[in-house]
């Protein structure tokens, strides 16, 4: 039974939560479920009932699926490239030393930055006609390049970006992490003879290894949710080849007043999530002791 | 040959000086305890040792090595520390085996080497578990078990029993000495308990603000204390020391008589005084007695003493131990 302060706490605080909760997640959620099976602009009646012809049409587009491979290979990208890069600069530069500081705040001022005005400054950067690329060719006297425009190179500029922009933020968290590390264990591990290298194997990442689960979960669900980068540095493009799936859903169902069609890339999206989050915690967190 | 020989060893932190000139000499399968108030420099001591600080100046030596600027793993020292820093994400075997892992030893010799030591601190059934299933003293064991392992010249102790009770850590302390007499080794053990320091050493240092005080077995300390400090730190309760006009007729600056050496008379005795305060432990019953021209002095006796509160009593300081010392706190 619940004593009366638990049964007051639950009657005070549960009522506010859980009607944020329904207004502003299980409510759109029904919502685009409800649209999902619907020919709608976003304007007038609902009238237009499809049945499952805008899944059937989404799991036909070959743009759709390349996007979810570009988010795949997002996600791929995130766990086995930012997060050990930023685990590594974390372990470089986790002790507290002035110099140290410069370090963490350069590495983590891009993930300040608004994604727009990353997304900006670095197609000012790839801009093969105003940009830096294009004062580079110019003085070695070459053809202007246009990188964000070549299929090959547009989306691997993308992965760049935000590698650039977020490994900041996991390095953070490790490095909070590091800093908890309690000194004498370093200690100990240094008196049994293990190098600085085997310390960092056996001692520090198992000792940190909750907060690289925690950060590979952002990072998964970060790099399935990747937009706003995007749209200013390539809108999709070249011929639609570098969407994420929310660009996907911006453009094919936003931009293109295909509230339905985008509902339902938005169920897919949503069940995505839910796969994921699930299966890792499942194999990644159950598996290996609590988060 | 001895086992530790500490040359002028000389540790400042940045602008401050911890341990001016520290020369020492530790004998051979020894157990030498550094005793001190907090902040005195005795960890600071003890992880010079360990090769977890570097030496500002002077010369360490281990078994007439000098291993002033080797690593800590190449000293063959082995030490255990205050909060045990077990690895918490290693089973107990693993934890005690992890020196001997980082040595390259083949993986056969780690488990026979591991089981015979679990043997001796009786951890055998809880091999398989993880530090934070044990108890406060299990752990401590793990911890002397990772150090025995690797079969070291120096075993080092900071404070190893200062997060038990107060009954653990009367067993501990046994099993300590035990282990000592077993292991022959050399140990060196840091504390800021003078029960602790007299009970397991047969050497104690005694230091102070960075300064050694003195050394000696804990009976040399306790009946020839050479300085102040000294005579202040050893023994429980406190010697009563005090200035003024008895201890000029003695010839000293400052004269002391432990509490366990004053003889209680009814009538005469040296000193006559008023007593203010009984403690009474059962086993000994502490007099706090004012005597006008001196000032309070602490009597032990034993339990079944009578006296109360408000009587007045003779003193008289047991001749031969007695204590003098002169205006520099040095003893005469
Ligand atoms: N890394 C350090 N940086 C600066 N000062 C230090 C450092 N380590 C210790 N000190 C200083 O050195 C002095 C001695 O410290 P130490 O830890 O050796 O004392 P201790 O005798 O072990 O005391 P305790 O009984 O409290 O453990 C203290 O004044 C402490 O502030
Ligand atoms: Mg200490």
């Amino acid at each position: 039974m619940y004593d009366d302060g638990k049964l007051t706490t639950i009657f005070l605080f549960l009522p506010p939560a859980l009607v944020l909760f329904t207004i502003f997640v299980i409510w759109p959620i029904l919502n685009a479920t409800n649209f999902s099976f619907y020919k709608w602009s976003g304007y007038g009646e609902l009238t237009n009932f499809v049945g499952m012809q805008n899944f059937q049409r989404l799991a036909n587009h070959s743009i759709f699926h390349q996007s979810i491979w570009n988010s795949v290979k997002l996600v791929l990208v995130s766990l086995l490239i930012q997060i050990p890069l930023a685990l590594t600069m974390a372990l470089l530069i986790y002790k507290k030393t002035s110099v140290n500081t410069a370090f963490r705040l350069i590495f983590f001022a891009p993930y300040i930055l608004a994604e727009v005005a990353t997304g900006l400054i670095w197609s000012f950067i790839f801009d093969g006609d105003y940009g830096v690329t294009a004062q580079i060719t110019q003085a070695l006297g070459i053809d202007p390049i246009y990188i964000l425009a070549d299929k090959n190179y547009a989306f691997l500029t993308i992965i760049t970006v935000i590698i650039w922009k977020y490994f900041g933020y996991h390095m953070m968290i490790f490095i909070a992490a590091l800093q908890a590390v309690p000194h004498d264990l370093l200690e100990a591990a240094e008196i049994d003879g293990a190098s600085p290298w085997r310390i960092v194997w056996y001692v520090k990442i198992p000792l940190i290894a909750h907060a690289i689960k925690l950060s590979a979960f952002f990072a998964i669900v970060g790099a399935l949710q990747v937009f706003d980068i995007i749209i200013p540095l390539t809108n999709g493009g070249p011929s639609n080849s570098t969407h994420s799936i929310v660009s996907y859903l911006y453009y094919f169902g936003l931009v293109q007043l295909n509230v339905g069609y985008g509902s339902a890339v938005g169920v897919v999206l949503f069940l995505l999530c839910i796969v994921t989050a699930f299966s890792y915690k499942r194999f990644a967190i159950d598996k290996g002791g609590e988060l | 040959m001895a086992a530790l020989e500490y040359i002028n060893i000389k540790k400042c932190f940045g602008p401050v000086t911890v341990l001016p000139d520290i020369s020492l000499t530790i004998p051979h399968g020894s157990f030498t305890v550094f005793v001190g108030p907090s902040g005195c420099g005795k960890s600071t001591l003890l992880r010079l040792t360990a090769g977890l600080e570097d030496v500002t100046a002077g010369v360490l030596k281990i078994d007439g090595e000098d291993v002033t600027d080797k690593q800590a793993s190449a000293r063959g020292i082995a030490m255990v520390f205050q909060s045990y820093a077990l690895y918490p994400h290693m089973t107990l075997a693993d934890n005690i085996g992890f020196a001997l892992k980082m040595a390259g030893l083949p993986k056969a010799e780690i488990r026979r080497k591991v089981e015979s030591a679990a043997e001796v601190l009786q951890l055998t059934p809880l091999l398989a578990r993880k530090p934070g299933e044990l108890s406060g003293g299990q752990r401590q064991r793990v911890a002397i078990g990772r150090a025995i392992v690797r079969e070291p010249k120096v075993f080092l102790f900071d404070e190893p029993l200062s997060n038990l009770d107060a009954a653990l850590r009367t067993q501990m302390r046994v099993e300590l000495a035990q282990l000592h007499k077993r292991l022959g080794a050399t140990m060196i053990y840091v504390t800021h308990d003078q029960v602790e320091a007299m009970t397991l050493a047969d050497r104690i240092v005694v230091l102070n603000k960075g300064v050694i005080e003195q050394t000696g077995t804990p009976m040399e300390l306790y009946t020839r204390p050479q300085t102040l400090f000294v005579a202040g730190f050893i023994g429980s309760p406190k010697m009563n020391l005090f200035s003024g006009k008895v201890a000029a007729a003695a010839g000293a600056h400052t004269f002391g008589v432990r509490p366990e050496h004053i003889d209680v008379s009814e009538n005469g005795g040296e000193w006559r005084g008023e007593v203010r305060f009984v403690e009474r432990l059962g086993s000994d019953t502490f007099l706090h007695v004012e005597v006008p021209e001196i000032g309070l002095i602490i009597v032990r006796m034993d339990g079944t003493s009578t006296y109360s509160g408000g009587s007045t009593i003779g003193l008289t300081p047991r001749a031969g131990f007695t204590h003098r010392f002169n205006e520099q706190g040095a003893a005469i």
